[in-house]
């Protein structure tokens, strides 16, 4: 999991509930210490460049050292730190996007003025339209999860995200509730029909312990059932800069109503191998 | 994009592929339509560097108009850093750079940022070109359109080549010199796949250049009668010109390097270079801005001064150049390269005038071209361009054999001094220089985690050498790693041959523990680790196999049969036209 660190109180608080992830799922953090405020990522079909704001750059004679400090202290034993190898240009670091997870704060430029509740930066926004991994949106404050939320949403990156949720849930062994807002009046049977067509009744049967549906119209009330302690995860559709304008982004409306931490699949997300 | 989608279906139905899966008539279509573009932002860097050239022009008769470079290099890395965010470098590396490592992908922003900062170093009086931000340009723009339409990366590669052919045929209205550029410095591939879109962009960006601006050519066109003196005397100036590119070369890599030591921001960085182009300015106003009106001056044989003025305007022109480029201007080297090329073919000519009086009998405009073909030809080190650029932005012919002449001497003698070109060099050095269908292209298109081999079988450290030959047994491997079963860390490897001395002492096969026979300062592959740097090792090692392993876990091995058997396959997929 690829990890940019923020040597500051914040960055702290993110860099836990990347070690706690990795530690629930099994994975090994790639801890990344910028130099420069900006980075690209190549990914399949675009590049992204990632403006950092300058808190990713305080301090970088004790950046190592907290880094190793907050690992020793959630006791990562596998872990490692990232050192660009490649430049587009001199001040321009490539980093590899071969990685399973990617974390990030809900934006990683300098808006502060933006940097609230239910806004997710462009640059994220890109990344999770491009990606072939999910990315991770920390919450403000390190709280380790014990269960798993899914959205099925019926979507069409719902069922993907439903199995990243088992996937999930094989590697911690935490349970899955799942939650679904349903549109108009399409009934459980819909989503059953759906979870039958992915080939997902099996899985479901298995991994799920339990599944809430309620109304779309209800859907913010409703998140109030997510459990404060869950980790949530959901697929984004990545739709375009015009209809995201129109219509806005249930992830966003998510991200604003839930303090827990994201985990969103993309709509080039492929599975975990 | 779905849109896009939409019109990339439509267009694949109506330009179907042929029998081998070519996409040729398709990238015709992309070719057209990113040709268009790039022509459209040539004229556009045109217009706007003909209007900042007169809005500073109106302040050039002040007494404070050293400062105008300097002004003007400021806000243009203001510009680039502060608003656009780009991280510039200087274009033409990062275009191939992005074709040689990552199928030419350029971001969004780049599409126009150099338009506007190069507008700025050089409207302001900054020694610079627009040729390489208006390359820059049109190659982000091909790059974004075959992202839009979701094309393969080969598509896009030759989709990056059209932007750039079709930007250098719509600046210089040289449809040929555009396409040569493009095959011989930024594609590197001589092959049908590129050459068709690629010629086909030049001539839509020339066409549209020529609609908007006007078929003009930018040199004079004059009738120069060149005799076997000529062709021979050109021998002696392209090593003259090579002499001037490995200068100039040396110097941007100095300045460069002196600017980076200056502990101020980039911008001030930028003010501090363009003020000292300034200053020189005040004494040599020749050597400012993009210099194509001195050129024409050489080339109709009109100007004045003797050879020591060339001399200096020469050496004067090339610290310009380092000045505004190697400190944070933005703009490229072809136009600078023109100017010391016309000033080192005067030069010459006067040169042999005083020493051989009447020998030379052409014109010394005449030199003036050869100059420059042999100054373009030797800092690219891409002699073809030199050649089809200076036929073509002169509009001459008989000057053709010296042309080849020149070009190609001087493109050698400066290969020699140095054996990368101005845009190559950084990137050869730091291994980025990977041209299709080469062994470093190949091998940097693969990864260690597409030649793993995951069938081994791991076995813990404290096994039995009894219980290991019944692992050996359902094994047809003859390497085990052995893992820390308490930490789950790697541990070290067995091979076969390291049982052998116990195999026939049964005594051993409940003593020994595998921990005591293993190899553990086994050299290990990391999975990020590039593939040519593995081969090098296994070569130095003489080993046919490596264990891999990330964060200290064993997740494969890499041989080197499976590793020539993916390295064939990419080759064949590369070499698939």
């Amino acid at each position: 999991m690829l990890h940019v660190f923020r040597n500051t109180p914040h960055g702290r608080e993110e860099l836990l509930q990347a070690a706690h992830f990795c530690n629930t799922v099994q994975a090994s953090p790639v801890v990344y210490i910028p130099e420069f405020t900006k980075f690209l990522l190549y990914l399949e079909n675009d590049v992204v460049q990632v403006d950092l704001d300058k808190t990713f750059l305080r301090s970088p004679e004790t950046a190592r050292e907290h880094v190793e400090e907050i690992m020793a202290e959630m006791n990562v034993d596998s872990w490692r730190f990232f050192v660009p190898r490649h430049f587009s240009t001199p001040a321009l670091p490539d980093v590899p996007v071969g990685f399973h997870f990617m974390g990030c704060p809900h934006t990683i430029a300098d808006l502060r003025s933006k940097a609230g509740a239910g806004y997710i930066g462009p640059r994220i926004r890109r990344i999770l339209a491009s990606a072939t991994f999910p990315v991770l949106l920390f919450s403000p404050v390190f709280k380790p999860f014990t269960r798993i939320a899914v959205m099925f949403g019926g979507k069409a990156n719902a069922a993907t995200a439903l199995r990243l949720a088992v996937r999930l849930h094989r590697l911690s062994g935490l349970p899955i509730s799942m939650y679904t807002a349903e549109e108009g009046r399409r009934g459980r049977k819909y989503y059953e029909k759906l979870l039958s067509k992915n080939a997902l009744t099996g899985v479901f049967a298995q991994s799920v312990s339990d599944w809430h549906i309620f109304p779309r119209k209800e859907f913010i009330d409703n998140l109030y059932r997510i459990p404060h302690d869950a980790l949530v995860v959901m697929g984004a559709y990545g739709h375009g800069a015009i209809r995201q304008l129109l219509m806005g982004s249930t992830v966003e409306i998510i991200q604003a109503h839930l303090p827990n931490s994201l985990l969103i699949a993309g709509p080039h997300y492929r599975g975990m191998s | 994009m779905a849109f896009a989608f939409r019109i990339k279906q439509w267009i694949g139905r109506v330009f179907p592929q042929g029998p081998a899966g070519e996409d040729r008539l398709l990238l015709i279509v992309f070719g057209a339509m990113v040709g268009v573009c790039s022509g459209l932002a040539a004229v556009a860097l045109n217009t706007s560097l003909h209007g900042m050239e007169s809005f500073f022009g109106q302040y050039r008769y002040n007494w404070w108009s050293f400062l105008l470079p300097g002004i003007g290099a400021a806000l243009s890395s203001i510009f680039l850093e502060k608003i656009i965010r780009e991280g510039a470098g200087h274009g033409v590396p990062e275009v191939i750079y992005s074709v040689s490592r990552h199928g030419g992908l350029l971001r969004m922003r780049s599409t126009f940022s150099r338009l506007v900062s190069s507008s700025l170093t050089i409207g302001s009086g900054g020694s610079a070109g627009p040729e390489a931000p208006v390359v820059m340009s049109g190659s982000a723009i091909g790059s974004n359109i075959a992202k839009t339409f979701s094309l393969n990366e080969r598509q896009r590669i030759a989709l990056v080549g059209c932007g750039s052919a079709g930007a250098v045929a719509g600046i210089f209205n040289a449809p040929i010199a555009g396409l040569v550029f493009t095959i011989e410095v930024i594609v590197g591939e001589w092959t049908a796949l590129h050459i068709v879109p690629v010629a086909v962009a030049s001539v839509s960006g020339a066409q549209i250049s020529r609609i908007l601006q006007g078929n003009q050519i930018p040199f004079t066109h004059l009738h120069f009668d060149v005799d076997v003196t000529t062709t021979v005397a050109a021998a002696g100036l392209a090593v003259v010109t090579a002499g001037a590119c490995v200068l100039l070369t040396r110097m941007l890599r100095g300045s460069h390097h002196l600017a980076g030591k200056v502990p101020v921001p980039l911008w001030v960085r930028a003010a501090m270079g363009g003020l000292a182009v300034g200053i020189i300015g005040l004494f040599l106003p020749h050597v400012l801005g993009e210099g194509y009106h001195v050129i024409r001056k050489m080339v109709e044989g009109s100007f004045d001064g003797g050879f020591l003025l060339v001399l200096t305007l020469v050496l004067a022109k090339i610290l310009a150049t380092s000045l505004t480029l190697g400190w944070g201007g933005s703009g490229g080297i072809f136009a600078p390269c023109l100017v010391i090329g016309s000033f080192a073919g005067l030069m010459f000519h006067r040169g042999v005038d005083a020493l051989l009086p009447g020998l030379l009998s052409v014109n010394e405009g005449a030199f003036a071209l050869l100059g420059m073909a042999g100054m373009i030809s030797g800092m690219l080190q891409a002699p073809l361009t030199g050649i089809f650029l200076i036929v073509e932005v002169t509009g001459g012919y008989e000057t053709i054999l010296p042309l080849i002449l020149v070009s190609v001497i001087s493109s050698t003698v400066s290969h020699a001094f140095e054996p990368s070109s101005f845009y190559f060099r950084d990137l050869v050095k730091k291994g980025h220089y990977l041209r299709p269908r080469t062994d470093a292209k190949v091998l940097a298109d693969l990864r260690v985690s597409e030649v793993l081999e995951k069938d081994c079988i791991s076995v813990p450290k404290n096994m039995l050498l009894g219980d290991f030959l019944k692992v050996v047994q359902q094994s047809r491997r003859n390497y085990f790693p052995v893992i820390d079963e308490s930490t789950g860390e790697f541990a070290g490897m067995v091979h076969l041959d390291d049982i052998r001395p116990y195999l026939f002492d049964s005594l051993l096969h409940d003593t020994v523990f595998l921990e005591q026979i293993m190899a553990a300062d086994t050299e290990t592959v990391d999975i990020d680790d590039e593939l040519s740097d593995v081969l090098d090792r296994m070569d130095a090692s003489g080993a046919y196999s490596m264990p891999v392993v990330s964060n200290r876990r064993f997740v494969g091995m890499v041989s080197k049969a499976t590793l020539l058997d993916r390295y064939r396959k990419e080759l064949m997929l590369q070499t698939t036209d």
